[in-house]
Order: C-alpha cells, then structure tokens, then sequence
C-alpha cells in the first residue's frame, strides 16, 4: 500500500509545492529546477501518446478477432495506419531509406493532403446541415431568455457578414450601423458573461489543483490495487 | 392516424429541403465573384498594424493549434499571416505542439515561401529566412520550456537541421526575444498560451481562432491580454484585405453572407410560424 | 390477420426494390465521378503532375463519401471513416517517432556526438525516459499501478504550476481589467465632462457606459452560479439578470458557430469546385 498509495501521493504533494514555489524564486536554481522538470513533463508526456495509440488499436484488434458487427470495417484502419507508417519510413530523410529531398511532396505527405485533410475537414463540415435543420425546427422565442437569445443570434449572425454593411447603409445611412450592434453585443454583454464564466472556471481550477495537491482527488491514479 | 404518419415524412421532407438549400446557397455564390466591400474589423486591424511595425529581422513565433478539420477558417489565416511576413521581412518561428497539424503546418510553410517568390520576388530560405520547428509534446511544459530555453525545446527543426548558430534564430534564446506570439487555434490553447507563454513572457500576444472561439476571446481582448485577434473565416478575409492579397477568406463572403441570410430567414420564419399559429389557437378559444 | 403475412412479403420486396435502385444509383454515380475526374484532371494528360493529379481525384472522391452520410449511413461512409482513422492513427505514429522519440530519447541517448554529451543525456533523461516506460503499465489491469509515479510527476507539477499562472492570467487581470475603466473614468486623468454630443456619447460615456454594464454583467452572472444561497428576492433579481447576460452571450456564441460551421462547408465547396472540377471563378 505504501508503494501503491503513500508514495504516488508524496511525489504529488512534493513537486506541486516545488512547482508553486519555483514561479515566485527568482534564483537560477529555481530556474534550472524548472528546465529540468519541463524536460522530464514533456517526456514523459509524450510515452503518453502509446497509451492512446495502443487503446484505439486494441479496440480494432478485438473488433476483428471476435468478429463483432462491423469488424470488416476495421481493417481499413489497419490498411490506413499501415500504409502511412510505410510511406513515413520511405520519406524519412534520416530513416533507414532516406528518400526523397525535404522540400518536395513526397507520399507521406500525399497521405495527409489527400486522405486526412479532406476527411476530417468534410466530417466536420456536415455539422453546417445539421445545424441549420437543427436551428430551423428548435429555435423558438418561447420566453424571455429565449427571445434574448434568439435577438443577439440574429443580430450578431448579420453583423458578421459582409451584406450587413449594405443593408446598413440602404436603412440608416451609415454602413456601420449594424456590424457596431453586433460588435457592441460582444464588447459588453458577452464579454460580461464569458468573463463572470471564466472566473468560475479559474476558481474550480484553483480549488481542484489544490485537492490534488493535498491528495483529496485521486482520480488520475486510475484503478486496481488503491 | 394520418397526422402521425404524416409527421415523421413532414420532417423529413423540410431536412431535405434545407439540405439543398444550404448546398446551393455555398455552391452558387462560388460563380460570382463580385468585388466584396467590407471593413475590417478593429480587431484584425491591431493584429496587422503590429505585424506592420516589424521590423525585418524581428521574430514571430506561430504556434498552428489547428488540425485539418478546421483548415478551412485557420489555413487562410496563417497563410496571410506568413505573406506578410515574408513581405515584410520579419522571421516567423513556426511550430506546433499537435502530432496531427506537423502536415498542414508545413504546408502552410511551403506554399507561403513559394508565394513569397511570385508575389514579392524574394527566395525565402528555411533555416534563414523562416524556420519549421515541428512538433514537441507536452504542451503547456513546451509553452513554459519555451519561455525559458526555445532551442532547448527543439533543438533541431522539422527538416532536422540544429537550431543553435541557426541563422533564423539569432539572438532569440527563449520567447522573451519574440516581438509577437500568434497562435492559429482551434484548440483551447489560446488561454494556455496567454497564461503559460504571453504572459510569463511578458510579450505580446495575437491569435486567430475558429468563430466558435471567437466570443471567449474578448474578456482577454479587453484586458489586452490580446493585442487582437482573427475570428473565422471573416477574420481571415480581414487579414487578407488589409494585406491586399485577396484569398480563400474573401471568397467565402459572399457565401458567408447567402448562407447567414438564409439562415436567418429560417429561424425568423419558423417563429413567425409558431406566433401565428398561437395567434390562430387563442381566437378559435375565445371564440 | 390472416392478411399479415402478405402485408410483410410485400414490405420485403418493397425494400429489395430499393436497395436495387440504390445500388445501381451508387454505381452510376461512382461511374460519372470517375468519368468527371479524369476529364477534369486527367493524370495521363501532357505537362500533368500524377500524383497531384490522383491526388485530387482521391480527396474528391473521400469528400463525396464523407458527404454521402447526408442521405444515409452506407458502407462506403464506414469505409472512408475508418480509412481516416487509420491514416490519422499512421501519421500519428510516424510523428511521434520523428518529432518526439528520435530527438528527445533515441538521438540523446544512441547517437550522442560526444562521450559528455552522452553523459548529460544520461543524467537528465534516464529517469523521465523511465517513468515513460512505468507510464505504459497503466495498460495492465493488475500492475497498473505501477503507472501511478509518472502520473505524480505529471499531475503533481501540472497542478503546482497552474495555481500561480491561473490566478495572475485569469483573476488578477480580468478583474483589473474590469475595474480599470470606470477608474479611468473617474480618476484625476478623467477628461472633463463636455457638452452632451454625439462625439461624447460614442467616445467617452458611451464606453464607460458599457464598462459599467460589463460589471454589473460579470458580477450578476458569478451571482448565478454561486449555488450555495439560495436565490430569494434581490438575489433571485440579481440571479435573473445573470441569465439574461448568458442567453445574449450564448445567442453571441451560436451566430459565430453558425458562421463557423458555414465557413467549413463553404472550404469544401471551394476545393471541390476550384480545386477537383478546376472552375475558376476570376
């Protein structure tokens, strides 16, 4: 237990009072204490990236191995990861290979613009349907608070294009009318909210950083023996 | 009966009718390209002026938070953003803390450095003229490194060539010697950058983020903990018409702004709709 | 009830009918993109680059899949779906190996240039490089426990460091800045009070004005999620019209996420049209 629990919750105590401390010494031994802990952080952070690498292969792996419903699919991730690994190792310009000269497209990057980018940017993109089909079936001014939000909806959604200005210009006689409605939207209520919102945030960030420290929250120690 | 069969095909058929709708308010717009005449908004007008008063030789670090899903509004950004660069000859220090923007970053590099020859007719070179660090895990232990000891965090760059005695990177030692720290965002990095970077720094700092962040930025805009910022797609076209370099941001306009009015239309419709309909209930009620 | 089994039989042919008429659309319609790409980027043409070329017919082609889930979940979605994991999961991979693995352990450690260097490595990175390692027991049910010293470290510092840099960068000068103009407006370098005009009104009350509203904004809405008293008479005001500051501020944040979404639609278009069918648009 002392090696499970005890300890883990020393070295979190210990490092996070050293951590606090360090940003108000100026010596250079607080300044090199904190060199060298970034070093270890982002190191150690990055072994990190297996666990999420190894977790989303495993499911895959499982998925095909139990032959689940939709296990076929799977193995286009395999053919996918595959395939980029071995266009990385060819276009490494320091790898076993050495391909290929460092300003030219090569299939690594042919990989990228073509496979990653226009897949991930157009399954975000279908977001613009849903929403707008979303918009048009839900948003009612039922209330009040509704009816608020609908009108800053409205107003900033016009304010932001550019037909704003000459719909502005044509009813008041001045172009800026309606983009300053929007822009005083967001200079002065928004910013009111968004900041009463952050200071919220920062608060529970304070308070959670120090039930970490005084070992209170224990949830990233994960599972199994406590 | 009949009206609870005819619900499920009534919605379907007005998600159908929207879907076209959106699809051709994008597609249509694309064939006209009218001049678009709009004002850049003051906040983008900041960020341009304090690139503008660069001198050349000063640095710009650029830190691409951006993966490809939201290359659309942030890739024209952060091209704007190196042109003017290279056009004004200040060294933008490029890098990402983001595995999976290394590629969209480095191609933001090239073909800005191949339009720094057509544009301007300058040979931007890496290494001297710009430099690529690539990417570092950690984060905000990168942002904080790198407050202390920039070429300790990457002591090579992306093409592998050793940062120090880099041309690139003379006499910046950590980000204290950048004149200007942009972060391209869609991330939330744009808070850990100003609390972790900017601040410990104390330098300057700009960012350009998708318009869903925009609204969170302005608290830091106001207490200029932001010098300015780029929000959406607008805000690229900004960039780009201050810049007089027209781009994919200022062709998105006028889409932008069929998109928005349709939108709009729909929503007010929809509610004239249900008031009406209120209306009609509380007569047959009363009478 | 004795008509039923009919009424299925015939349900079922119904949905044969149409899984047959869609296939044959599907196929016609990957017939006419092929059609379409190579006679609007033909890799075989004169002065073509290939690779660009195919490149563009490829992107297109995932696009239209990906597009394709509009309609309905369909087997060429899941395929391009997981096609994009995979390649993201590859890339991912070779970049860790590349940018992080190489040059921060493997170069340090292997292929130091000199016998100090190498001694430097060595006492500055065995031990986070160890920890790394202890961080993959995590993977394991029964020695997970194990991963728990690398996540002190990284927790433990994390935590430690946020606490001063929070309380500067989002307390101590969002509230400065909050109060900094209405002390700009009244202090000795206040300007003095001019005749009522439209310049006064937009240069100086006008922005103390809305300062004055933010404050009252920000504090009504800290009031609102301060749950621990209960919201009766002036607090339920003042809880009030917190809300009211949050619907416009959300009403804020949903037009610019309209706008958001649209711009990605609107890029996707642009390289469609621009890009893969090569209209230009001068």
């Amino acid at each position: 237990m002392i090696f499970k629990r005890t300890i883990p919750l020393l070295i979190v105590f210990g490092i996070g009072v050293l951590a606090f401390v360090q940003d108000y010494v100026p010596h250079p031994w607080s300044t090199a204490f904190r060199d060298e802990m970034t070093t270890w952080t982002m190191v150690i952070g990055g072994f990190a990236m297996f666990l999420g690498l190894y977790s989303l292969s495993h499911m895959h792996v499982t998925r095909i191995r139990r032959q689940m419903p939709g296990w076929g699919y799977s193995i286009f991730v395999f053919i996918g990861a595959i395939g980029m690994i071995a266009t990385g190792i060819f276009s490494d310009i320091f790898g076993p290979l050495a391909a290929g000269t460092k300003n030219e497209v090569d299939l690594f990057d042919w990989g990228y613009d073509n496979i990653l980018i226009p897949c991930s940017a157009t399954v975000f993109s279908i977001l613009a349907f849903y929403m707008a089909s979303a918009a048009f079936r839900t948003f009612r001014a039922r209330n009040l608070a509704a009816g608020l939000l609908l009108a800053a909806a409205i107003i900033v959604m016009f304010g932001r294009v550019p037909v704003s200005e000459v719909v502005s210009g044509w009813l008041f006689n001045d172009r800026m009318v309606i983009p300053n409605l929007s822009k005083a939207i967001m200079d002065y209520p928004n910013l009111a909210a968004k900041r009463g919102i952050m200071l919220g945030i920062a608060l529970g960030v304070i308070s959670q950083s120090m039930r970490i420290l005084l070992g209170i929250e224990r949830s990233y120690m994960g599972g199994g023996d406590r | 009966m009949s009206t609870n069969q005819s619900r499920p095909r009534y919605y379907e058929l007005t998600r159908r009718i929207i879907y076209v709708s959106i699809a051709l308010a994008v597609i249509i717009p694309y064939f006209y390209n009218p001049k678009q005449d709009f004002s850049p908004s003051i906040e983008v007008r900041k960020v341009y002026d304090k690139v503008e008063s660069l001198s050349p030789g000063d640095h710009l670090l650029i830190s691409i938070d951006y993966d490809p899903s939201s290359e659309a509004e942030l890739y024209p950004m952060s091209l704007a953003l190196l042109r003017h660069c290279f056009k004004k000859g200040v060294i933008p220090i490029v890098m990402t803390p983001w595995p999976t923007s290394v590629g969209i970053a480095k191609k933001g590099c090239d073909e800005a450095v191949a339009d720094a020859n057509s544009m301007f007719g300058k040979k931007v070179v890496s290494g001297k003229d710009y430099v690529f660090l690539g990417f570092r895990p950690g984060i905000t232990n990168l942002m904080l490194k790198m407050g202390d000891n920039l070429k300790g965090a990457f002591d090579k760059d992306y093409y592998g060539q050793p940062t120090q005695g880099m041309k690139a990177l003379a006499g910046v030692s950590s980000l204290k010697n950048v004149k200007l720290l942009v972060d391209l965002a869609a991330m939330g990095t744009v808070e850990w950058w100003i609390a972790y970077g900017a601040d410990k720094a104390d330098i300057p700092m700009a960012t350009g983020t998708t318009a869903v962040m925009t609204p969170d930025l302005y608290p830091f805009y106001q207490s200029n903990q932001l010098i300015g910022f780029l929000g959406g797609l607008r805000g690229a076209a900004d960039y780009e018409k201050l810049l007089k370099i027209p781009g994919r941001g200022e062709r998105g306009m006028l889409a932008q702004s069929v998109t928005h009015v349709l939108i709009i239309l729909l929503i007010l419709g929809a509610n004239i709709h249900m008031f009406a309909s209120q209306l009609l209930r509380k007569k047959e009620a009363l009478s | 009830m004795s008509d039923y089994p009919e009424a299925v039989n015939i349900q079922a042919g119904a949905a044969k009918r149409r899984q047959a008429v869609e296939m044959g659309a599907l196929a016609l319609l990957v017939v006419v993109f092929l059609i379409v790409s190579f006679i609007r980027q033909n890799p075989f043409a004169e002065g073509a680059n290939p690779g660009k070329a195919i490149g563009l017919i490829v992107a297109a082609g995932l696009t239209l899949i990906m597009f394709s889930f509009l309609y309905r979940d369909n087997p060429l979605f899941k395929i391009g779906e997981n096609l994009y994991v995979g390649v993201s999961l590859g890339y991912t991979v070779v970049i860790t190996w590349r940018d992080f693995l190489r040059p921060l352990v493997y170069q340090p450690l292997f292929e130091a240039p000199t016998a100090a260097a190498l001694q430097s490595s060595l006492l500055h990175l065995t031990v986070p490089v160890a920890l790394g390692i202890l961080l993959l027991g995590r993977i394991s049910r029964k020695h997970g426990w194990i991963s728990r010293y690398a996540y002190a470290i990284l927790i433990g510092w994390g935590a430690g460091v946020a606490i001063p840099l929070v309380t500067n960068s989002y307390i101590l000068q969002q509230l400065t800045a909050a109060v900094k103009p209405l002390q700009e407006a009244i202090g000795p370098q206040a300007p003095a009070a001019t005749t009522f005009s439209q310049a006064w009104l937009l240069g100086t009350a006008g922005p103390v004005l809305g300062a004055l509203v933010a404050m009252i904004g920000t504090v009504a809405v800290l009031f609102y999620f301060f749950f621990s008293v209960e919201h009766k008479k002036l607090g339920s005001a003042v809880s009030k019209l917190g809300i009211w500051f949050l619907m416009v501020s959300f009403g804020a944040s949903f037009g610019y996420t309209v706008m958001g979404r649209l711009s990605l639609l609107i890029g996707r278009v642009n390289f469609l049209l621009g890009e893969w069918l090569n209209i230009q648009n001068k």
